[in-house]
């Protein structure tokens, strides 16, 4: 190993002996000379070795030193006042001229030297000096107990422990010599900048070598106060600052230099590369106080410089579904401040351009007729399902690429509580509920056939998505509860379970008294199987008293009873049902069982009046003049014709209204059923049992809907919603008022938006029109000399 | 053979004798202790100018009966519990039982080996004799001339009044 600051010069060590260690009570001159021979030694010819004796003499010749009298004659003599005496401080500056010295004699060799020599040369001194150091403090371990910590303990500064003291000398007359007035820059630190940009360039470099002499930086930062502690200002101000800037500029000419001439998702796969190839630097060699500065000014020139271009790329990729590169840029965006607010308001509006193109492409061509020649309208399934396709695909995009991130939800769900509510298939915002209400129908229904009960609930859980975003609530409900009904009262339920998993769901999603009506349309319906049961039992008794009494030539078809039947009593005001707008004459073979029934019914709940809705009432006659039997399935209506038919084989037009006393447009478009199914044989005025009827089946379906109820009936429904809102706006009014006695029209008017547009999309005219309906009937008044205040008369 | 060897130490006393011990026993002394990390192990014997051969064998045998002590901390000026007390265990105190020339002689010893527990030891027994006694009895206790002029002694006794009869 090369020495030439080596101060010996000596070519051959010869280690000193006692006979050369100056005497206890030896100067400061004989003393720093023995001492300075052994700490050259260690400091320049470690690798040569030291004996165990040699140490000792050193140490002793150091405690001779601190603990010689040459002040004081002996142990507790009284001249110096302050406890025994500490010397110390002559050999401390004795040391600290060495080490300076030492120092010094580095400068010169590195004059010479520069970049990955000078880094080199660094390290390897670097490396020598601190382990040489080491050596030294704890050889001079009595002078840091005693004289060091005496200084310290006064407050003195600038008196350090020894290993201290050596770095204070090498940052003092070596660390800071590589700066010069002229270049600014440490040579040492443009060293290491030069790896670095060598490394970023693609170059391999020693990141041991770069650790080391950085490492140095941070150790060279001293707190003078308290030397356990870290202190980076050197660190800092010599390497952090220039390393950072450097960085912003290599980083900026290379990503304007990139962009130029590549795609903008190269660019992103490219800056998602450096950035981490920056947070790998801090980790290999870097302080990591740097991590944060270094992380923000690369974020600030590859991501805030460029943000624009990603913006303006976004759209494509949207377009392209490409979400790689989608989750590519939120990635980076989202590194910054405000990074993805614009990306958040593209992609609300490209999804609902896509809701509202899915929609359009599900609707029927226009002119397009159907089989049976009418306008083919649009079906609730592909409707449902072209908007739950939309909002899935986009939710996948939210929660894959976009990490589930709280904006780029919120864009989706206003995107779909646009597009869910009005489009191309809904001009109102009625329609919209409406389908979904029938596509809950069509799913509920027994006929659902291609459906197990899992993915009947998977479904049903799907049109919850849709739910929560329709604005018009109370619709939805209105016509969920008729389909509820008809499905109910035909029985036509594919599964109890079902239907009350989805009101559970509703219940969950819009509180109980949104499905109050609903429950209670479910209790109305096994009250009245248990009712039916126990009335049916107590007939049975009764006919076993009277011994067998018959009542109906169709008492063939039950051995035991002779009409078996059931009969649903409906809640008139959970039901969305109306009573039929026809008389109607009971046959004459049901009468008693009507008879009975009305009475057994008024004996358990007397006060309530019973409606019959024969409209809604079917039945199932077996024929008997027929060579084969069949069974027919009719409605209460031509019940009663067929019933007719049990006394003549022919009969007019005139006699059959008579008998059964139905309107003549029901009768009419019965008659027409019956005559179309060939029952019955149409002549002029008069109708004939058709007595060589055939059909291929047993069971003959002869109950067909009549056509043009439909229309009607979504008008009917739309009336209702109507109806109800008027007093839902009345009632939030008077509510309101209620409580706080008096109120301007404008707050009146907003606080009740409020409040009622969780159930529907409020409208200010209707409000209005509430307004002065109570003020009519004096709920309100206006306030005197007040154009615009109302109060609440109670 | 080769391994008792390893662990045992040699040193030498001033007077010139040898004492071999177990390095557990040597490390006691923080100044051997850091010379053995510092240094190649070696064959040497490891010379102590300072300490005579009678003093050694006392220190040595504080340091046997103690060498499996956990060891003080680094910065063990920290600890002021330790210092607070004036407390010596059982086995301490009967060990420092030693004519006042020996009692100074191992104060020494321990402060240049660097033993502090011993230096400990050394101190609070020092401090135990001057417990309650006068400056004059101190001083015949410890054969020390009074060399204070009256005005002298009567501006220390002001400055140090605050710790009187406390």
């Amino acid at each position: 190993m090369s020495s030439s600051s080596a101060q010996g010069s000596s070519t051959t060590w010869r280690e000193p002996t006692k006979d050369d260690k100056p005497p206890r009570d030896a100067d400061l001159s004989a003393s720093w000379a023995f001492l300075q021979v052994g700490v050259d030694h260690i400091m320049t010819r470690l690798q040569l070795g030291m004996s165990y004796s040699y140490y000792i003499l050193l140490y002793t010749a150091i405690y001779d030193y601190c603990t010689g009298s040459r002040q004081t004659s002996s142990f507790g003599s009284g001249a110096n006042r302050g406890g025994a005496s500490l010397q110390g401080a002559d050999l401390y500056r004795s040391l600290h001229n060495y080490l300076s010295s030492h120092c010094k004699g580095l400068r010169d060799e590195a004059e010479k030297l520069s970049d990955l020599e000078l880094l080199k040369f660094y390290a390897k001194q670097w490396e020598r000096y601190t382990t040489g150091a080491n050596y030294v403090n704890k050889l001079f371990n009595y002078l840091n107990k005693h004289w060091v910590k005496r200084e310290k303990d006064e407050g003195r500064k600038e008196v350090y422990t020894v290993y201290t003291l050596a770095l204070v000398a090498w940052k003092q007359n070596f660390f800071r010599h590589f700066t010069t007035e002229k270049a600014g820059m440490s040579r040492l630190t443009s060293a290491l900048l030069s790896q670095i940009k060598k490394q970023r360039d693609g170059e391999v470099v020693d990141s041991g070598l770069m650790k080391k002499v950085i490492d140095s930086y941070v150790s060279l930062g001293l707190d003078e106060a308290d030397a356990q502690r870290q202190q980076l200002d050197v660190y800092k101000e010599y390497f952090q600052t220039p390393f950072l800037d450097a960085t912003s500029q290599y980083y900026s000419d290379e990503s304007a230099a990139f962009v130029a001439s590549n795609s903008v998702s190269d660019y992103m796969k490219k800056a998602e590369m450096r950035l981490q190839e920056e947070e790998d630097r801090v980790n290999l060699y870097l302080h990591d106080n740097t991590r944060k500065d270094l992380k923000e000014r690369c974020e600030t020139v590859l991501i805030t410089a460029h943000a624009e271009s990603m913006w303006e790329e976004f759209q494509s990729l949207l377009d392209a579904d490409k979400n790689d590169d989608l989750a590519r840029m939120y990635n980076l965006l989202s590194r910054i401040p405000s990074g993805l607010e614009p990306l958040r308001k593209k992609f609300e509006e490209h999804v609902k351009r896509a809701g509202l193109a899915a929609v359009q492409k599900v609707l029927p061509a226009p002119g397009s007729v159907n089989e049976a020649g009418k306008a083919e309208s649009l079906d609730p399934k592909a409707y449902v399902e072209a908007l739950l396709e939309v909002n899935s695909k986009y939710s996948d995009v939210v929660n894959n690429p976009f990490r589930g991130e709280v904006g780029f939800n919120t864009a989706l769900d206003q995107a779909c509580r646009v597009f869910f509510n009005e489009n191309a298939a809904c001009p109102t915002p009625t329609r919209s509920p409406e389908l979904l209400a029938s596509y809950c129908d069509i799913l509920l229904k027994k006929n659902n056939k291609d459906m197990d009960a899992d993915s009947l609930e998977a479904a049903l859980n799907r049109v919850m998505i849709i739910f929560k975003f329709i604005d018009d609530k109370d619709v939805f409900q209105k016509f969920y509860q008729r389909n509820l009904a008809k499905r109910l009262v035909n029985e036509a339920s594919a599964s109890e379970d079902s239907e009350s998993s989805m009101i559970a769901k509703l219940k969950d999603v819009h509180g109980f008294d949104y499905t109050n009506k609903l429950t209670r349309m479910f209790t109305d319906v096994s009250l009245s199987r248990d009712l039916t049961e126990r009335f049916k039992t107590k007939e049975r008794n009764a006919t076993h008293d009277t011994g067998g009494e018959c009542y109906s030539p169709l008492s063939s078809i039950a051995e035991q009873w002779p009409v078996d039947f059931n009969a649903m009593i409906l809640g008139t005001n959970f039901w969305p049902m109306n009573p039929p707008n026809t008389d109607y004459t009971v046959p004459r073979e049901i009468t008693g069982l009507h008879e009975r029934f009305i009475k057994y019914h008024s004996d358990i709940h007397s006060g309530r009046k019973l409606t019959f809705l024969w409209h809604l009432c079917k039945g199932e006659i077996r024929t008997t003049y027929l060579s084969q039997k069949y069974i027919f399935m009719v409605n209460a209506y031509q019940l009663a014709i067929l019933c007719l038919f049990n006394e003549n084989d022919s009969m007019t037009y005139k006699e059959i209204q008579a008998g059964t006393q139905i309107s003549d447009s029901t009768l009419k478009a019965q008659l027409a059923l019956l005559v179309k199914t060939k029952v019955l044989l149409e002549e002029g005025e008069t109708y004939d049992l058709n007595l060589s009827f055939k059909n291929k089946k047993i069971r003959v379906q002869l109950n067909m809907p009549v056509k043009s109820e439909q229309r009607v009936e979504t008008a009917e429904v739309l009336q209702a919603v109507d109806e109800d809102r008027k007093f839902v706006y009345q009632a939030t009014i008077v509510r309101l008022m209620k409580a706080r006695k008096s109120m301007k029209h404008q707050a009146l008017i907003q606080e009740v938006t409020a409040n009622i547009s969780t159930k529907f999309t409020p409208k200010v005219p209707e409000i209005k029109k509430a307004i002065d309906y109570l003020l009519d009937k004096e709920y309100l008044e206006r306030v005197e000399g007040s154009i615009d205040t109302y109060n609440y008369m109670a | 053979m080769s391994t008792e060897k390893k662990d045992t130490v040699i040193l030498q006393t001033s007077d010139e004798e040898q004492f071999t011990v177990e390095k557990k026993v040597a490390e006691r002394s923080s100044l051997i202790k850091s010379m053995l990390e510092d240094l190649p192990t070696q064959e040497a014997i490891i010379p102590l100018p300072n300490v005579s051969s009678s003093v050694l064998s006392k220190v040595l045998e504080y340091c046997d009966h103690h060498k499996n002590d956990p060891l003080p901390p680094p910065d063990a000026d920290a600890d002021d519990s330790r210092r607070k007390t004036s407390d010596i265990g059982e086995w301490d105190a009967k060990f420092i039982q030693v004519d006042q020339e020996m009692l100074f002689e191992i104060i020494l010893a321990s402060n240049y080996l660097d033993i502090k527990p011993l230096l400990d030891v050394g101190c609070k027994t020092v401090a135990n004799m001057i417990k309650g006694k006068t400056p004059e009895q101190i001083r015949t206790l410890f054969n020390i001339t009074n060399d204070f002029t009256a005005e002298e002694e009567e501006q220390i006794r002001k400055e140090n009044e605050w710790a009187e009869d406390r």
